[in-house]
């Protein structure tokens, strides 16, 4: 008997807990915003997407702490997990969903096909293969965003600029994660006018990168990198890798510039975030419907160099180069978290 | 009749721990003879009856039920004729299966197992005669788990289960070996009931020189690989528990027990 | 509200795959790591053959049929290959990855635009509009108790008594005059073919398949296996299967509730840890109790054999 008791009050304190929040919370004004950030994965590049998004609202009045409050959950690259905290926003009944990274957006979508939520979602490189948008970029439904999409084409002239003898560009991806395989696919199309040939190397997790890297740094003249998220993790052992070899390593955005890529042609998610932030803005005053807007891109790729990267390795860089960077950095910084 | 014949059986063949138990080994059982067996440890009783089962592989020889040679069936097949009581309970029965579950599971025995319903209601009033018939009041407890059970419960189950279909051939491993002395003699009792009420060929191993004496047809002594005693019918009435216990004693002697 | 029906949505769905889960680990006593595999093997099945313009209906069945094939694999690499239990389910998990990776063609499959089992022109017709919200968990609710009772009667059946008793004690099987092995691939079979079938339920409900969506679904499903039978095993209301069902849920509400209650995310797999560790350690007490008054009321009978 004691156990029925015991067994039934637990069952009862989760139910219950779960019902009794989903009605407290509901007075939100018109001036006051709760908005729910459903990110991915932990990861620098999204951190920075997050932060910037926060910016973005701030610039257009809308801040933290004042008019706004944010509920922030991260899935830890769980899918499941993603979607619970979806439906836990739609249940709060916040005024919008920042979701980052495609997953996350994906469930996002779901959990608000039902409802009047706007989504608005941020680092996703093809928002159209995802059928988040149509091919004309119009949204599938009531969410709209930035996608992280790589300037390819930009990357490429400026490995050509920097290794005018390279043939053969490396790249280490995750078969798993879509922007990966969509980027490749991008390359390889665009790798031909600037006479590279891409070798693509295909692993599944962190710890098969090392091998991928070690075996990657024979066979090419330089590695470019994605926003793979499994490589990103390792980026470390993959410079070390390619500095043994003594082959340079390019990268995709600013965050990999810092901590040893000699450059990229690439996305700073802050300002990409900001971007985000400012379409939510948007959303949030009712200037606009999340409906009604086409995704956006970043529309000019920043370059950004490390010099002291690019001297280890003895490549020069001319000042004029250097002049249309947006940022150089003199150092390596690893960045310790 | 089970005819075993020019049986070799090695352990670990081709190395060097490599051991003979059985060379040119030749055993006739008759329909519906029940044999008793006896031996030191390692005289190869335990091994014969593992043979006859398919328990292990022979390196020569041939198994016959019938005259239907079964030396290349696998175990599994052979046991669709074959009843087996092991000397650990827990072997013959399933713990986490009711009374009646078990019994329904062993009278589908030789029979493909498909999707019909197990326990036939038809059947459990038979089930429960059976149960009856054992006098342990096992009837009235049929929706229990056999896990829940007594050792000499178990044991009077596994017995049941082993001999509810009609076989060829029961084995009996030590099946008394695990249980306190008066559960044993009630074990016995009820195997002697059943055998006899099913005519059922059987060869019981034992460590009990009496049993062996009191129980069965025929008395087999193994020692290394070789029955040394294989006396039946009215030369085994006459042998006591003494006579046997002098030549046991010698085997064992020179085993160095 | 939603968070409630969230809940109950997927804790159902993962339900299917906990009553897999329960074959393998508690009546076969197999540790079976194919899931990790077999779960995504159902969602990219049924989101391709969705996106093709195949009948959400059908793909149900396919996709079990898919984690049968799986589970089959899984077995005859066990026992007929005599590759140890865990080590055959990896390997079967591993290339299943791959598999998947195939079937759907790319890593992240949206199905967004297509009817699926819950969404569909007949079930708007059946369902009023008012019940918009609660559509898809009665759905879920009517083809879980469906498989549940399913499994159910399949283990009241000649074949289901075999597969529990292999589990129990191998050497009774061989009794039986059955091949123990062919029973373990049996197993096997139909747990895989449960978990396949409830990621082909769980992509249609996310409307999308995603080759992580695998990742951990072992542990999700001893989870519940584990916390059913702790918390509602003993009271034994509808069966076995019915704890299990209860714990799936029970394991989806603590997460939410861990989201809910704002926890730091970077803790709550800490936190689901210690909630896990917490019943087993309760349920192993109460186990002790009972055994204790089992032993007391048994004391009687140890004179009668």
């Amino acid at each position: 008997m004691k156990k029925k008791i015991m067994m039934m009050s637990l069952s009862m304190i989760l139910g219950l807990s779960l019902i009794g929040c989903g009605t407290s919370d509901s007075g939100s004004s018109d001036t006051d915003y709760t908005i729910g950030i459903s990110q991915f994965a932990e990861h620098p590049s999204l951190d920075n997407c997050r932060e910037g998004f926060l910016k973005g609202l701030e610039e257009e009045g809308i801040v933290e702490g004042e008019n706004l409050t944010v509920e922030y959950d991260n899935a830890q690259a769980d899918i499941s997990q993603a979607s619970i905290i979806s439906d836990n926003y739609v249940s709060e009944n916040v005024s919008l969903i920042c979701a980052i990274a495609t997953p996350s957006a994906m469930s996002a979508y779901n959990s608000t096909m039902n409802t009047e939520i706007p989504v608005v979602y941020t680092a996703i490189s093809d928002p159209v293969e995802a059928q988040l948008a149509d091919a004309d970029g119009t949204p599938a439904g009531n969410i709209t965003g930035t996608s992280d999409e790589l300037p390819v084409k930009e990357q490429l002239e400026m490995i050509r600029e920097l290794l005018p003898e390279a043939e053969k560009i490396g790249i280490i991806y995750n078969t798993s994660e879509t922007n990966s395989v969509s980027t490749i696919a991008t390359y390889e199309e665009l790798a031909g006018d600037y006479g590279f040939e891409i070798v693509s190397k295909g692993i599944n997790t962190t710890g098969d990168v090392e091998m991928a890297a070690a075996d990657l740094v024979t066979e090419v003249d330089c590695i470019s990198n994605l926003t793979d998220n499994t490589v990103v993790s390792a980026l470390q052992t993959v410079l070390d890798q390619a500095n043994k070899a003594g082959i340079p390593v390019f990268g995709s955005e600013v965050e990999q510039v810092k901590s040893g890529c000699v450059a990229s042609m690439g996305i700073d998610y802050y300002e990409l975030g900001k971007q985000t932030g400012k379409m939510a803005a948007k959303i949030l005053k009712g200037e606009a419907k999340a409906s009604e807007m086409n995704f956006e891109t970043i529309s000019e790729p920043s370059l950004y160099i490390n010099t002291e990267a690019a001297k280890n390795l003895g490549i020069e860089i001319s000042d004029d180069f250097k002049s249309g960077a947006a940022e150089v950095f003199d150092s390596i910084v690893v960045d310790e978290e | 009749m089970i005819e075993l014949s020019h049986i070799h059986k090695y352990y670990n063949p081709g190395t060097v721990t490599e051991m003979c138990l059985f060379e040119d080994f030749s055993l006739q059982i008759a329909k519906g003879e029940f044999v008793s067996i006896v031996g030191s440890n390692g005289s190869g009783k335990t091994s014969l009856l593992n043979i006859i089962c398919g328990s292990i592989p022979i390196e020569r020889g041939s198994i016959t039920i019938d005259g239907r040679d079964i030396t290349s069936m696998k175990e599994y097949v052979r046991h669709q004729k074959i009843g087996r009581v092991y000397q650990d309970p827990s072997k013959g029965t399933c713990a986490n299966m009711t009374i009646l579950e078990n019994m329904a599971l062993a009278d589908n025995k030789g029979k493909p197992y498909g999707l019909g319903r197990s326990v036939k209601k038809s059947r459990i009033d038979a089930y429960k005669e059976m149960l009856s018939s054992l006098n342990l009041g096992l009837e009235d407890k049929i929706h229990t788990r056999v896990g829940s059970l007594s050792g000499g419960q178990r044991q009077a189950v596994a017995l049941l289960m082993a001999t509810m279909t009609p076989i060829e051939m029961l084995i009996l491993d030590e099946h008394t070996a695990a249980l306190d002395p008066k559960t044993a003699e009630i074990i016995m009792e009820l195997t002697e009931k059943i055998v006899r009420e099913k005519k059922l060929t059987t060869m019981m191993v034992t460590h009990n020189l009496r049993y062996a004496v009191e129980y069965g047809d025929r008395l087999l002594m193994m020692h290394q690989g070789e029955a040394i005693l294989d006396v039946s019918k009215e030369e085994k009435k006459a042998l006591t528990v003494d006579d046997i216990m002098g030549t046991f004693n010698r085997i064992s002697v020179e085993c160095g027990n | 509200m939603a968070l409630v029906i969230s809940v109950l949505e997927q804790g159902m769905i993962y339900a299917i795959m906990a009553l897999g889960m329960y074959i393998t680990y508690k009546i076969l006593d197999f540790p079976d790591m194919t899931v990790d595999g077999s779960f995504p093997l159902g969602a990219a099945i049924s989101t391709v053959l969705i996106a093709n313009g195949v009948n959400a209906y059908v793909t149900l069945p396919i996709s079990f049929l898919a984690g049968l094939c799986a589970g089959t694999l899984t077995g005859i690499i066990h026992v007929r290959l005599k590759v140890r239990d865990i080590l055959a389910s990896i390997i079967m998990m591993t290339a299943l990855y791959s598999v998947n990776l195939r079937i759907a063609g790319r890593a992240n499959l949206p199905i967004y635009n297509f009817d699926n089992i819950y969404d569909n022109p007949v079930m708007n017709a059946i369902f009023p509009s008012g019940m918009k919200m609660v559509q898809p968990v009665v759905i879920i609710a009517v083809i879980m108790l469906l498989m549940k009772f399913l499994l159910d009667s399949y283990l009241k059946t000649k074949s289901g008594y075999l597969l529990k008793a292999v589990g129990d004690n191998e050497t009774i099987v061989t009794s039986m005059g059955m091949d123990k092995g062919k029973v373990k691939i049996l197993g096997l079979a139909i747990a895989n073919g449960l978990v396949s079938f409830s990621g082909s339920l769980y992509a249609q409900q996310q409307r999308y398949f995603d080759a992580s969506m695998g990742v951990g679904t072992a542990v999700i499903g001893l989870a519940s296996v584990i916390i059913g039978m702790s918390l509602f095993g003993r009271v034994n209301l509808w069966g076995y299967t019915f704890a299990v069902v209860l714990g799936s849920v029970v394991y989806r509400a603590c997460v939410a509730v861990a989201i809910r209650f704002g926890l730091q995310s970077t803790d709550l797999k800490l936190v689901t840890a210690a909630l896990f560790l917490l019943i087993i350690v309760i349920s192993r007490q109460l186990d002790r109790q009972g055994q204790r008054r089992v032993q007391k009321n048994l004391g009687n009978d140890k004179e009668e054999v």
